[in-house]
């Protein structure tokens, strides 16, 4: 969606004062975000734009936006490595684009109306919610961009990470000289938003199928409504509950399980950056004391569910857990796993541990 | 460092290029980390990397994270990155090393690069939600930069930066051609106008310099008309063209007529219009 604002842009960034209009648009807003529901929210994106505004008085909600964002200069940096003002103009750039719907040419007339998405109050309130309350830009918006896809993503569904990215390459490279994985059943274990199972779901053959498992049913719901989003209704399925358990019926079958479960140990809950601490959901979060314990869990059923010669890819919370994994897979796990191999992301953090059952 | 007495040089313009991972498969040893002092001079407009050796060494690229991320010691240190895809580079002095970047996979390309804009701050991953979706690649082994900011994907502005990483290197890194037994390559044929008295039956349709194939058949172009010191009119009679067909082919790509009339201006000659 690409938003043509750009000449106006610099007649944004005029100072003009906002702080009356800002408070009388602020006095009687929610200012609490909306309670975690079982329906998935529609992301901003994706509402009808029935509400408008005047050009001016966006223009005044975009000046304080950013003077609320530059007044944050690196405080949240340095409180807990949360974002600069830099990133949160940034992400002003991408509320507008979600917010407004794609004019036409011709917008001298500071008088003409621009459609909404959302009613200008609400545009102050969410903005105000990501500075003030540290809400997560995601949560703001309703999606994330990830990868090729654009995922709805909601409190009580973690927010799919860019390293996570990776996780749909390493199994591309896997299935692409492999009939008998590309065509076979998949599981994405605590799939949260859908996204690796969707992912996946899109790069397997034409009889390749995912199993996507969740504890949580908001997750079920949201990765439900992304999964028909992008029509893959018939490839990916979605069963709730905790891990492998509602996969009891696949022992054996798998020709992949792929996850990012929880690696966070339970002590660096509290010192994690508001976005993610204060409002992502900490069962997707918090593995325990070492982090390790649904990894391990996870690892544990592996070997039953796999069939011979089925891969398997985790993310993990970086070099010990995956020194962690392999010694465990190697050792422990009645050597049923071979080809066992501790990949990087981006970062050079040892990020995934992959490998092969025999 | 052992390597040194193997008699193995690496010679990169004026810079040495930071190595980790190399062992030596004559003699069996295992591999070694091998660290030289990096100085990396700005990339300059032709790079051409020639690797020169006397015994036979095999690169291994191993998945040891790059512990030259501490060390500050030199200004623009960078390394060959870690890759789970192992690949060897048994070359010979290698004057074709444009090309050979061009041939190579998306993943075979990413690991010659240097992700710059990623800044691990942190343990990343779910501790993590700073959106820094921007990337910057630095092609190590000729030094080219090329960036992508506009998605709000890390995954797909790194596809776009690796796009304009390949026009990049088709457009600043050069092959050299023997003009006495010159045969244009497929993928230089494929771009040629149809009436390419050369071009044959067999090419298929031309592709245009919209389709990303292009790429490949300008740098073939462009190697061609480096070789010819920027004669339109040299470079038409190799291609089976008239000098207004090849000239006509050369303006309907912006960078590739900047890059012609780049050439032409240092030889003294009149750009293209």
């Amino acid at each position: 969606m690409k938003l043509s604002f750009s000449p106006k842009l610099s007649t944004f960034l005029k100072p003009s004062s906002v702080t009356n209009l800002h408070r009388s648009f602020c006095s009687s807003s929610i200012s609490s975000p909306p309670p975690t529901s079982l329906k998935p929210q529609t992301p901003l994106f994706l509402k009808p734009p029935v509400h408008s505004a005047a050009f001016s008085d966006l223009q005044k909600w975009h000046d304080w936006a950013k003077s609320l964002a530059s007044s944050v200069g690196s405080t949240f940096v340095d409180l807990d490595n949360g974002p600069d003002s830099t990133l949160l103009c940034r992400e002003i750039k991408w509320l507008m684009e979600d917010a407004i719907e794609e004019e036409s040419e011709g917008m001298e007339n500071n008088q003409r109306s621009i459609r909404l998405r959302v009613a200008l109050e609400e545009l102050y309130m969410l903005w105000k919610q990501r500075v003030e309350e540290r809400r997560p830009f995601q949560y703001v918006v309703g999606c994330e961009h990830w990868r090729e896809l654009v995922l709805c993503v909601q409190e009580g569904v973690l927010i799919p990470r860019p390293e996570t990215e990776l996780i749909v390459d390493l199994v591309g490279d896997v299935v692409l000289g492999n009939e008998g994985l590309r065509e076979g059943l998949w599981a994405d274990l605590g799939t949260g938003s859908g996204a690796i199972a969707i992912g996946i779901g899109r790069i397997l053959g034409t009889g390749g199928r995912v199993i996507a498992t969740d504890l949580s049913p908001a997750a079920i719901e949201v990765a439900g409504f992304n999964v028909q989003r992008y029509g893959l209704q018939d490839v990916v399925e979605l069963r709730q509950g905790s891990w492998l358990e509602p996969l009891k019926d696949m022992e054996g079958k798998l020709a992949g399980l792929v996850s990012n479960p929880p690696y966070i140990p339970s002590d660096d809950i509290s010192g994690l950056q508001a976005e993610v601490g204060r409002h992502e959901p900490k069962v997707a979060l918090d593995g325990g004391i070492n982090g390790m314990d649904d990894l391990l869990h996870i690892c544990k059923g592996a070997a039953s569910m796999l069939k011979p010669g089925g891969f398997f890819a985790f993310e993990t919370n970086g070099e010990k857990q995956c020194k962690h994994l392999v010694e465990y897979m190697e050792n422990d796990a009645g050597g049923n796993f071979c080809n066992l191999k501790i990949v990087p992301d981006f970062a050079g953090i040892h990020r995934f541990v992959t490998g092969f059952h025999k | 460092m052992a390597l040194a007495q193997s008699g193995w040089k690496l010679s990169y313009s004026n810079s040495w290029v930071r190595v980790v991972g190399v062992s030596r498969r004559s003699s069996g040893a295992a591999a070694k980390p091998a660290i030289f002092q990096a100085s990396c001079p700005p990339p300059s407009p032709a790079i051409a990397v020639k690797i020169r050796r006397k015994c036979f060494i095999n690169w291994r690229w191993t998945q040891q994270p790059p512990q030259l991320l501490e060390d500050k010691k030199s200004d623009a240190s960078f390394f060959i990155r870690c890759s789970k895809y192992g690949s060897s580079i048994g070359a010979a002095s290698n004057t074709n090393s444009g090309k050979g970047y061009l041939a190579s996979t998306d993943q075979e390309l990413m690991s010659q690069c240097q992700m710059d804009t990623f800044k691990a701050s942190g343990p990343g991953g779910q501790h993590r939600n700073k959106r820094e979706s921007a990337v910057r690649l630095k092609h190590l082994p000729t030094g080219l930069t090329a960036q992508a900011v506009e998605d709000r994907s890390q995954h797909m502005n790194r596809a776009s930066a690796l796009a304009r990483l390949r026009a990049l290197i088709a457009l600043k890194v050069r092959n050299t051609v023997d003009l006495d037994a010159y045969s244009p390559p497929q993928e230089l044929l494929q771009i040629l106008p149809p009436k390419s008295t050369i071009r044959g039956s067999d090419c298929g349709p031309q592709i245009g310099p919209n389709n990303p194939k292009f790429i490949l058949g300008m740098q073939a172009l462009l190697d061609l008309i480096f070789a010819v010191e920027g004669s339109v009119s040299e470079a038409a009679k190799f291609l089976g063209l008239s000098t207004g067909a090849l000239s006509r082919l050369i303006l309907s790509n912006d960078s590739l007529r900047l890059a012609v009339n780049e050439l032409r201006f240092s030889k003294g000659m009149k750009p293209l219009k």
